[in-house]
Parts: C-alpha cells; sequence; structure tokens
C-alpha cells in the first residue's frame, strides 16, 4: 500500500498540519489542570459525611436498613435515646413510662415547647399520629404491633400505649429512631402512604435537599435541646468500597461511616488512624456473626454432631485471617454490653473434643463428614471467613471433616433459609433496638413446634428450625420481668440454645467512623449511631451559638 | 415505487413491530423475576421479620395475587403509561427512571464522542505508514483498550488521578457541597442554561474520570473498525481507479476511502449508543454514577420487580428507536442497500 502524501512529511519532524495537532493535545493536557484547581468552595462549616448506604426514602415508616436510621438520627428524635454507657435517657419524653399495675397499660410524658421544623408543636396528638401512622404502613410496623395494641392520647403532653402483655424492654423499644415522630400537618396527606424525599420532624437537623445520593441537612434552629456544633451536613452515598476509602484519603469528605467499608481498607483506615493520619471512633458493639445450623433435618439433626463442629471452630484464626483482628472472636448471641448477656458460654475451640465427637457419630476412621456450608457471595468478608475455616479444619480435623463452601446472593441466601433448604449458612445479625430480648426472640423465638423441631417461627426463618420444650415460654416472659429476674431468665435461655448449638457466633462487629484531623473525634450513642452533631472542625469556633 | 417510498415502508414496518417486540420483553422480564430465586419481602424485612408481618408486606405489595392477576395488571398499567411504584421506595418507577436515565445518557454521549474523537483519530494514523510503527501502536491500542476489564481499568484510574494524585473527585456526579441544578436531568446542560460556573465546572470534574475511562475503554472498537474498513477500502477498485484519474492521496483517502469505511463505523456507533442506554454498568458502581444501570442492578438485588421491569421496557423502548434510527440513517447514506 503506498505511503500517502500530505498527512507526514519527513519522519522525525513536525509537519505544519502536525503543529496545531500537537496544541490541540497540549491544550486537552492543560484543561486537567484546570479542571483540578476549580475546586468548589466549601460552605463555612458544612461537613461532608460519606457512606454506601443509598437512601431511597426518608420516611421513618418505610425505613428498614442501617443508613436511613444514621439520617434519621440527626433529622428525628426519639421518645428515649440509649447513652454511650447503655443507659436510658429521655428524650421527647421527659421520664420513663409509668406502667399501670397490669402492666398492661404505659403512660409517657412528653416533653413541652418542641417544635416541628414546619413551626407546628409537638405534643401527644402528634406522638400518637406517628405511631398510629407507622403502626398502618410501617416497614418494620411489626416491632410495634407485636407488643402495642393500642395508641392513646391521655392529655396534652400525655401518651398512653396500651400492651398486648406486659413488656419491660418497652423504653427500649421506644428508643428506635424509626418510631421518631412527624409533624401531622406535613404528613396529613400522607397518613396512610410514604412519603420519600421530605422530612418534617424534631431533630436538631432540618432537610435542605433530597436526593437518595445526596442529601443536605442543616442546624434547626429553633431546636428544643443543644443544637449542632456544625454548620450543616451533607450526606453522599458513594457505591463502592474503594470509592469512599479513597474519598476520605484524598480529603474529599470529612467523615466516613464502616458500613459497607470491606475489611482490608477499615483496617487501613485503622492504621492510618493509629497513626495519627485519622481520627478514629468504635461504636458499640451490637451486630453478631454467626453459623445457623440446621437442626431438624440429617445430618445436622445429630447434637453430637453440632457440638463437634462448635468445638471445631477457631474462632480467634477466623477473626485475625478473615477480619484481619478488626471483630473479635464471639461465644454468645448477646452482644457483651447488654444486660442479660452471658459470656463466653458456647463450646470453645477444642480440636480434640471435637475428634472424640467426631469419632463418637461414626466418623475419622476413614470417613470424613462432609460439611456443606452456604455464604452470601456479595460480602468479600464472609467469603474470606468460608474458605479460613475450610483450611483451618484441613489443618486440624482434616480425616473427620471437610467443609464444602458455597457462595449464595445474599437475598437468594434469604429465601431458601427460611426453607430449609441451607445446611449451614453464615451471616449476621444486628438488632433494631440495643436489647438482648431484641437477639434471642428473633433466633430462637418459635410458634409452634414438636420436639426440638420448631415448625413455624423465627427458628425457622433463621434456619435452625430449632426449638426446645418451654423455651419459648421463657422468650415470652423474658419480656415481661423487670431487674435480676428477667437477666437470670436470659442467662438460662443462652445456656439452653448454647447447650444444643442450632447456631454457632462466630464474631462480633462494632461500627466504626473516621474523620479527617481536622474533626473532632466522633462519638456514637448506644445504639451505634455517630452523633453527627457533635461533629465540629478543631479549633473552629462553635459554628452555630446554640 | 420510489426508493423514498421503500424506505418509509421498511420504516414504518420497523416501528410496527416496536410494540410487540416491547410486549415480549416486558413479559419475559416479568416471568424471568418471577421464576428467579430471591423473594422482595426477604430483600425489604430481612430473614427475621415475623410470617404475619411478611404477609401483611405481601399483601399490600399485591404479591399474594396470582401470578396471571399480576400480570395482567402489570400490562393494564403498561398500556396506560404507569410503570407502577417501586416497592422499595414506593416512589412513582417512571419518576426514578427521569431522575436516573440522563444520568447515563450524559456520561454515555461524552464517552461516546471522547471514544469516536479518539478511535477514530488512533485508527486513522496509522493509515499514513501501514505496518509502520505508528499502525502497529494504534492496533495495540485497540486490542489493548476493548481486552481491558472494565472494572480494573476504572479503578486503576480513580485510584490515581482521584485518591493519590487528588486531582478529580472519587466518585458521585455532583459536589456534595453544592445543590444540583434543576432541570432535564442533564447537569452540564441545566448549569449551562442556568448559567451557573460553579455547578458547571462541578459537574464537569465529577464527569471527567468516568467519561474518559469509558471513552478509552469504547475507542479501541473504533479503531479497530476505521483501521480494517479503511484498508480494505484502499484496496479496493473504485480507490485504485480513483488513483488512476490521477487524484491526490489524500483526496483519494478523504473523499473517496473515508466516507465508504465510515458506514460499517455507523452501524457500530449504532450498536454502542444502544448498549450504552442501558448505562455502563461496571463504570457506574466504580464511579458511584447515579445512571440507570446502577440503579437497575439494585433493584434486581432488592427484587424491587416494577423497578426492574419499568427500567427494562424503557431501556428496551430506547434500544429499538436507536437502531431503528441508526439504520435509516445508514440506509440514507448508502444507495446500496436496498429495502
Amino acid at each position: 500500500m503506498p505511503r500517502i502524501a500530505g498527512l507526514t512529511d519527513v519522519p522525525g519532524r513536525l509537519s505544519q498540519r502536525g503543529a496545531p495537532r500537537l496544541a490541540l493535545v497540549l491544550a486537552a493536557l492543560l484543561l486537567l489542570p484546570a479542571l483540578t484547581a476549580c475546586q468548589p468552595r466549601r460552605p463555612e462549616g458544612v461537613l461532608i459525611v460519606a457512606t454506601k448506604s443509598r437512601l431511597d426514602s426518608l420516611d421513618p415508616a418505610a425505613a428498614s436498613r442501617v443508613g436511613i436510621m444514621q439520617v434519621l438520627s440527626a433529622l428525628g428524635d426519639p421518645l428515649y435515646a440509649i447513652s454511650a454507657d447503655g443507659r436510658i435517657e429521655p428524650r421527647l419524653a421527659t421520664a420513663l413510662p409509668r406502667l399501670s399495675a397490669d402492666g398492661l397499660k404505659a403512660r409517657i410524658p412528653l416533653r413541652p415547647g418542641v417544635l416541628f421544623h414546619d413551626g407546628t408543636p409537638f405534643n401527644a396528638e402528634a406522638m400518637a399520629f406517628s405511631l398510629r401512622r407507622f403502626l398502618a404502613i410501617g416497614t418494620l410496623g411489626f416491632q410495634l404491633s407485636d407488643r402495642v395494641r393500642a395508641v392513646r392520647v391521655s392529655g396534652p403532653l400525655e401518651l398512653e400505649l396500651e400492651l398486648k402483655q406486659p413488656f419491660s424492654p418497652l423504653p427500649r423499644l421506644l428508643s428506635a429512631i424509626f418510631l421518631t415522630p412527624v409533624s401531622p400537618t406535613a404528613y396529613r396527606a400522607y397518613r396512610d402512604k410514604p412519603l420519600a424525599d421530605r422530612f418534617v420532624g424534631t431533630g436538631p437537623y432540618q432537610l435542605s435537599f433530597f436526593s437518595p445520593q445526596q442529601q443536605r441537612l442543616s442546624p434547626w434552629p429553633r431546636y428544643w435541646g443543644t443544637r449542632p456544633r456544625n454548620g450543616g451536613l451533607s450526606l453522599v452515598t458513594l457505591s463502592n468500597s474503594t470509592a469512599l476509602f479513597g474519598a476520605l484519603r484524598s480529603g474529599e469528605v470529612d467523615l466516613l461511616l464502616s458500613s459497607g467499608l470491606e475489611i482490608d481498607h477499615q483496617r487501613a483506615l485503622h492504621r492510618e488512624a493509629q497513626a495519627g493520619r485519622l481520627r478514629e471512633a468504635v461504636g458499640p458493639a451490637l451486630e453478631i456473626g454467626f453459623l445457623s445450623l440446621l437442626s431438624d433435618q440429617p445430618p445436622l439433626n445429630s447434637p453430637l454432631l453440632r457440638q463437634a463442629i462448635a468445638h471445631s471452630l477457631d474462632r480467634r484464626t477466623l477473626s485475625q485471617r478473615a477480619s484481619l483482628g478488626l471483630r473479635p472472636p464471639l461465644r454468645q448471641l448477646v452482644p457483651p454490653s447488654l444486660p442479660g448477656s452471658l459470656a463466653d458460654v458456647w463450646p470453645a475451640y477444642n480440636p480434640q473434643r471435637a475428634r472424640q465427637l467426631f469419632r463418637q457419630a461414626g466418623y475419622c476412621s476413614g470417613k470424613r463428614f462432609s460439611l456443606p456450608l452456604t455464604f452470601r457471595s456479595d460480602i468479600p468478608t464472609d467469603r474470606l471467613l468460608a474458605l479460613t475455616w475450610q483450611a483451618q479444619l484441613r489443618r486440624d480435623l482434616d480425616d473427620c471433616i471437610s467443609l464444602e463452601p458455597t457462595g449464595m446472593e445474599s437475598t437468594t441466601a434469604y429465601d431458601q433459609l427460611g426453607k430449609g433448604a441451607l445446611v449451614m449458612f453464615f451471616y449476621d445479625w444486628s438488632a433494631d433496638y440495643p436489647d438482648a430480648e431484641n437477639f434471642l426472640v428473633p433466633l430462637l423465638g418459635c410458634e409452634q413446634s414438636r420436639g426440638n423441631r420448631c415448625l413455624k417461627g423465627n427458628s425457622a426463618l433463621s434456619g435452625s428450625f430449632w426449638s426446645a420444650p418451654g423455651l419459648d415460654a421463657q422468650l415470652q416472659q423474658s419480656s415481661q420481668l423487670t431487674g435480676a429476674p428477667r437477666l437470670a431468665l436470659l442467662q438460662a435461655i443462652q445456656r439452653r440454645a448454647a447447650a444444643a448449638n442450632p447456631y454457632l457466633p462466630v464474631w462480633l462487629t462494632a461500627p466504626v467512623a473516621w474523620a479527617r484531623p481536622q474533626l473532632n473525634t466522633p462519638r456514637f450513642d448506644g445504639s451505634g449511631r455517630v452523633l453527627l452533631g457533635d461533629l465540629q472542625r478543631r479549633g473552629a469556633r462553635r459554628e452555630v451559638q446554640p | 415505487m420510489s426508493r423514498r417510498s421503500h424506505l418509509l415502508r421498511y420504516f414504518g414496518a420497523r416501528l410496527a413491530l416496536a410494540p410487540l417486540m416491547l410486549w415480549l420483553i416486558a413479559s419475559l422480564v416479568f416471568l424471568l423475576l418471577r421464576v428467579a430465586p430471591g423473594d422482595p419481602i426477604d430483600a425489604l424485612l430481612g430473614p427475621k421479620a415475623p410470617a404475619a408481618a411478611r404477609a401483611a408486606l405481601r399483601h399490600q405489595l399485591g404479591l399474594d395475587q396470582p401470578l396471571l392477576s399480576q400480570y395482567g395488571h402489570f400490562l393494564s398499567q403498561l398500556l396506560h403509561g404507569d410503570l407502577g411504584l417501586s416497592q422499595n421506595s414506593q416512589e412513582p418507577v417512571l419518576g426514578i427512571i427521569r431522575a436516573s436515565l440522563p444520568a447515563s445518557l450524559e456520561l454515555g454521549v461524552v464517552a461516546l464522542v471522547l471514544a469516536a474523537v479518539l478511535g477514530l483519530a488512533v485508527g486513522f494514523s496509522g493509515i499514513a505508514r501501514p505496518e509502520g510503527k505508528l499502525d502497529l501502536a494504534g492496533r495495540l491500542f485497540g486490542i489493548g483498550t476493548y481486552a481491558l476489564p472494565p472494572f480494573w481499568a476504572a479503578m486503576v484510574v480513580q485510584l490515581v488521578f482521584a485518591v493519590w494524585l487528588g486531582w478529580l473527585p472519587v466518585g458521585g456526579r455532583f459536589p456534595p457541597t453544592l445543590l444540583p441544578p434543576e432541570g432535564s436531568g442533564f447537569y452540564l446542560f441545566d448549569s449551562l442554561r442556568a448559567g451557573d460556573g460553579q455547578q458547571f465546572w462541578g459537574a464537569l470534574r465529577h464527569l471527567v474520570l468516568p467519561a474518559a475511562t469509558l471513552g478509552v475503554l469504547l475507542s479501541g472498537i473504533f479503531t479497530n473498525a476505521l483501521r480494517l474498513n479503511l484498508r480494505r477500502a484502499l484496496g479496493s477498485d473504485y480507490v485504485e481507479a480513483a488513483r488512476s484519474r490521477g487524484l491526490s492521496e489524500t483526496r483519494v483517502v478523504l473523499r473517496h476511502a473515508l466516507p465508504n469505511a465510515l458506514l460499517p463505523v455507523l452501524t457500530i456507533t449504532g450498536i454502542t449508543v444502544a448498549s450504552l442506554i442501558g448505562g455502563a454498568l461496571l463504570i457506574e458502581v466504580t464511579y458511584s454514577w447515579p445512571g440507570i444501570a446502577y440503579r437497575l442492578q439494585e433493584a434486581i438485588a432488592q427484587r424491587d420487580y416494577p423497578l426492574v421491569q419499568g427500567i427494562v421496557v424503557i431501556v428496551a423502548a430506547l434500544v429499538v428507536l436507536v437502531t431503528v434510527a441508526v439504520d435509516l440513517l445508514v440506509a440514507l447514506l448508502d444507495p446500496r442497500i436496498r429495502f
């Protein structure tokens, strides 16, 4: 093919036409620094907070995920709050509920002088409107409807709840942020349907802009309590862990929440914090990672095998290798920070004992027990855990057991779990409000059982299908008792579960927040949410005066 | 019948088939979603909500109705231009698509322009000296960019330019310190129309990395297509005839070979545009770009049936329109095509 004249001249030298092309390339290269230089100025005092949680709706009635709870905690107030040291503190209530003699009626005095963001007053009518609306359309409405029969107004600033049965953790339930009141005026047309893109509550911030990827919150000037220390918040969603990690490292965001952040990024940020380049805060550990064992069908209907598996689990190694030491090993279902928890009640790692038990079950002498483990394929740490445990079992008990891990997408796995299709499944659970009951009932509750088999109820939905005679009655009773008898009963329930091993707790997860060094160290409340109003640039004057 | 009448008839026939195609696609998506494992209730409530709460929510969302009844309801809504409400947020599906589609289209258009300019320039540059260094580099560029895994390339670009160098934003579509411009949802256009320079620069800065990554990754297709077609055209009889008439080589290339070589490129552009309407999933996820593909991926994960159905139907309709338009354009430009 001939060389085309006119397009090039002498090789190695620029033609007359080449010069403008070079100029074009240089201009394009110069545009990049110009773009990088033209960074928009941040409004004074506004902090940027990044999470992975995209918000489709800001309606407390539609809330079911961690991300929305964090935002709602800035926009709304609960009736009660759990302090960092675990105490219950009245917020929109002024005192703990006054219970009737039979424990079936609870009267809650409400705080006067509180205004919604639309300027209308908060009172018992508004609280009743919000609770009734939540009962009618709330995604988590069952949390309330399972316990509350009716909501009544007993005075301008007094609310009465009629309970289905005595329920001692009521203040803890009412600390759930999805029960935050909304303005009846603003939600008049949304009494029986959700309102996704607005929120009119009583919290320290009011919503000034909403999109699923970005929310802008500005301090509510007529807030009844301590006003935010910053000039507002911009909450942004970044879809993956690398982007979140990079955004904090590059200074693009001021605060990063650990939810959705992969474990190696968490460790890298932890090291940065240790080196003083970031500020790190760890919240109360209220999420447990555990294995659910299908206990009503062979092979795991054998208590001997379940116990052998329990002894074969080297939690320390799993924690070190799969969570890089960030999630401490756990041998209890109720997190240690909650009243009623019982430390290290589940069988400890003991390969010799495990081998004995496998032998008793007929394995180890040329016969290996093949144990399928399903993990959530869309969660990288779960895969690491499965592979690490597989390797650990090969190391310790290769002649007795072989683990067969299989990944399955979360939603599919949850569907299969309740159908009894998964022999063993690793997942996690965090309670909607911090109370021991909220860890035990969802895993062990059973409406209908036969012997040790749960036919219908939470235990079946959780994949173990295990129950024990009288266990559900004990669970019911535990929510009616108070004080030491309640704690003793909660611990007795845990002992029963630990002896049967339908679940094997593996590790404990705490929320973590990292802030740029220019900010003060973040603080968490007792429900595991960052106190966003507490954040402030260090050395700056208090940006919004109370 | 004149060529124009033939063309109109062909165009009409293609458009008339579109509703049938859309009905088939909509029905297939409806069916596949329900056959696929996973339950929207699990996605909304988690695995441990009580059976009564699950049943109540199932009833509220209409998922307890027989499949045929659900299908009838879906088709009836579709015929009335209503795509229903998202199960997750209870927001109208059409509104969600209206918010996400412009993001994908904005990214797609800018990336496509970049890809075409870069790809065609590289493809064309090697023609000056076939099998020379520039031609070889062009060939390597074409194969390399085509073969690069998009998520890996995007992550590397993100790490280098956003995290290490800190030149450009890590992700998102707009600076969190500013409020997005109101209007069409095309932020560059809307901010220009509003005359807000800060908004425009903010939107542009966020667009640079995803558009450049996508553009470079797509450019290889253009490079290869142009190189091969141009070389074929330069070896054809009509080019030899042009040369024998004493025309300059530049004129031969630009007036005779290039237009013919660009026709297949136009078809490829059409296919690329059609694929970009549905969004560039890996780019959108890596750069947290709130486009339609990212939204669809989330909707699938949450088993948000109405949202998945709505997105697929709208995207399919746009793809059909673009494909017909490109076919028409090619037919108009190429007199050899018969109907």
